[in-house]
């Protein structure tokens, strides 16, 4: 895209966010729930990675997903707009009818060698999911009953036993390899903008709160904590970019590497920040009324999905090359 | 800024100086240190052969010496040079930055050329024993006269003094001004009557800091640099350059240690506690993160945006990645500790400095909450 045309895509992402982006647990009804996927379907942005080549750089879409993340948000635009969309691209078949969502296994990794085991991740407005298996195979589920999730906002649908399975098309190995690289950086993105969002709040309440008979973020022990999540942020930002801008521009081997980094590095950091902004709100943040538990269950969630520290860590110790 | 995409690759031109470079350092081979050749000593002999080739003070104007490029031609030979081992470029572009900032024509022309070939050896006189953290807090006077000042104090830190001609020296010349607007700069050869030069030996065995006793030192006005009272603007000038820790060729030479240590884990897969494998694949994240923020910052230049406080999100980000990486280091390689220590357990002891020169964490914490979190002051 040219640069006018980012900025206005990533200003209907960041205008349906203000619109639609919930302010309390309460507030997630079917309901709302329609209005705002309602409001995503209309932006038309479907099509943004659905084409080949794509219409938006796999960095604008990381771009995207961090806009996205940067509110409570009930919207599909990973599963339905930013993933499945690119798993139809790689295989060619972007006449392929409905809205898709992805399949993970119940514990939101990616599936193994068989097509079992699944729920359909990111389902608000969904009518299928794609399930891709180890070896690569791409197959269509059909949704089951709505599904709960500790992360609030995420729509989730089971994907019941007996489902029938119709695979699409395979993708090749290469493929494969971007396929990781570019769901890890498409959730990772979404984990940054929701850290480094909710520590601009937790900055801005340090100036507005009062105890002592001055602002809490006069205070250098309150100063540290934010300035400490700040880097975090800070860290988590250009490791995510960077994986991003590697699938635009390197082979896809190293663009994996640096997505698993930044998984790794988002899955500690963001959470830390997100503590770190929790305990400058103090007991307000404990409540279920309040924004930030819902901050906490997408991060801590996020943190385990596709691909978790443990996972991670020993494997990136040791050269590519010899895995 | 954050919100549009960047480009992290490197430009074209930057590319083919780099290649030039290695083809330069291909047909001039590293030199070797020789046995009981003091350090300082050794990178001289370093700097002129760099300066030779035309590598050094690239970002510093064709008059002055340099090749009149940008920051980021600098940073490129930094890490070309941390890539292949070699010692590093040498530290002398924050004292330039600060000449070319704040010193007349006359002063730039007489010093920078001679700096940037190696010729003249420079050392900074800012820290003193009651002065660290609060550097405003200073008490070395220079006492005005006619046409010179007498100065009179003690500075601390100041790296190899002992093998220096010239001192970038902060004084006080105001006694009832605010810290901040009383502090002025000097240019003061060591070999003054009244400089006495004592070298400290530091934790891992080093005599790189030395303290500065200045007893009634004569310094002329026309080796004043810049006003009277911008000393304070040119001492956070200078410390911002100081601190750019991704301008340095730190990364690439932490780069090679990550390498080794992931080769380790390769070789003993299996038998390395996993404890331990994750520990590695920690210090390869923190590494990651570090190319990735480098280029970044990169990038953000290129596309316009001025250096400013985020040099202290940059210091602690190298911070965490140099003391967890030679800490793990240690632990994965613990002959290192045996004896007398090996050079990993040299480079371990200089780690626990990060955290503490150039503006210690809690200073550079301070600087965010202020300067970019806009956080407000006590009271």
């Amino acid at each position: 895209m040219d640069p006018e045309e980012f900025v206005l895509v990533r200003d209907m992402v960041r205008s349906l966010a203000t619109r639609h982006g919930v302010t309390s647990a309460d507030e997630v009804k079917p309901s709302t729930r329609t209005a705002a996927q309602q409001a995503l379907d209309d932006t038309g942005l479907a099509d943004l990675r659905r084409t080949s080549p794509p219409a938006a750089t796999a960095q604008e879409c990381a771009l995207l997903a961090e806009e996205h993340g940067r509110r409570p948000l009930t919207t599909s635009l990973l599963g339905t707009v930013l993933l499945a969309p690119e798993l139809l691209r790689l295989l060619g078949a972007d006449t392929s009818p409905g809205t898709p969502t992805i399949a993970l296994t119940r514990e939101l990794r990616f599936p193994g060698r068989a097509p079992a085991d699944l729920v359909a991740w990111d389902s608000e407005g969904a009518d299928s999911a794609l399930c891709v298996t180890a070896e690569g195979t791409v197959s269509r589920v059909e949704l089951g009953p709505a599904a709960p999730s500790t992360d609030l906002v995420r729509a989730v649908r089971a994907v019941q036993s007996d489902t029938p399975v119709e695979v699409v098309g395979r993708l090749a190995p290469a493929d494969q390899l971007r396929w990781q690289a570019y769901a890890l950086v498409v959730v990772t993105a979404e984990l940054v903008g929701a850290a480094g969002s909710f520590v601009e709040q937790a900055v801005q309440y340090a100036r507005d709160r009062r105890q002592y008979g001055q602002s809490i973020g006069s205070f250098q022990a309150v100063q540290h904590l934010l300035a400490d999540a700040t880097v975090l942020v800070e860290a988590c930002t250009s490791v995510t970019r960077y994986a991003a801008w590697c699938l635009d521009n390197e082979p896809p081997e190293r663009a994996l590497a640096a997505a698993r980094a930044a998984k790794a590095e988002v899955n500690s950091s963001a959470l830390e920040a997100v503590y770190a902004g929790m305990q400058v709100f103090g007991g307000i943040a404990q409540t279920w009324e309040h924004i930030a538990h819902l901050y906490l269950r997408k991060v801590r969630l996020g943190a385990t999905l596709l691909a978790t520290t443990a996972d991670l860590l020993p494997a990136l110790a040791v050269p590519e090359v010899t895995r | 800024m954050t919100d549009a995409p960047l480009d992290f690759g490197d430009p074209a031109d930057l590319d083919r100086l780099r290649r030039e470079f290695r083809a330069w350092l291909a047909e001039h081979p590293l030199p070797e240190r020789q046995s009981g050749e003091p350090v300082p000593v050794f990178l001289r002999r370093w700097h002129r052969l760099l300066h030779s080739g035309g590598w050094v003070g690239l970002d510093v104007p064709e008059r002055y010496g340099g090749r009149g490029l940008t920051a980021l031609h600098q940073v490129a030979i930094s890490d070309e040079l941390g890539a292949c081992r070699a010692p590093g470029v040498p530290r002398i572009g924050y004292l330039a930055h600060a000449l070319l900032e704040f010193g007349s024509e006359e002063q730039r022309l007489k010093f920078l050329p001679r700096m940037l070939a190696g010729d003249e050896v420079w050392c900074q006189g800012f820290s003193e024993p009651g002065a660290g953290s609060d550097l405003a807090g200073m008490s070395t006077f220079a006492e005005r006269h006619d046409d010179h000042y007498t100065v009179r104090g003690q500075k601390l830190w100041t790296s190899y003094a002992q093998y220096s001609g010239l001192c970038l020296l902060l004084a006080r010349t105001d006694r009832s001004a605010p810290a901040h607007k009383s502090i002025s700069a000097f240019v003061l050869p060591l070999d003054r009557p009244g400089v006495t030069v004592r070298p400290l030996r530091a934790a891992n065995g080093d005599d790189e800091f030395c303290e500065l006793f200045l007893d009634d030192v004569r310094v002329e006005e026309s080796e004043r640099i810049g006003a009277e009272g911008v000393g304070w603007a040119l001492a956070m000038t200078t410390v911002s350059y100081e601190r750019n820790a991704l301008d340095t060729g730190h990364i690439s030479k932490y780069g090679l240690l990550v390498e080794r240590l992931r080769r380790h884990a390769a070789e003993r897969q299996g038998s390395l506690p996993d404890g331990l494998l994750s520990r590695i694949g920690r210090c390869v994240v923190d590494y990651e993160v570090l190319v990735a923020h480098a280029r970044r910052r990169t990038a953000e230049r290129l596309a316009g945006q001025v250096a400013g406080p985020e040099s202290s999100v940059d210091k602690l980000l190298m911070t965490r990645t140099e003391q967890r990486l030679y800490d793990t280091a240690l632990e994965v390689f613990p002959a290192e500790l045996s004896g007398q220590g090996g050079a990993l357990f040299g480079d371990y002891l200089y780690s626990r400095a990060a955290s503490v020169y150039g503006g210690t964490s809690q200073i550079q914490r301070n600087i965010i909450a202020k300067r970019i979190l806009h956080l407000p002051s006590n009271g």
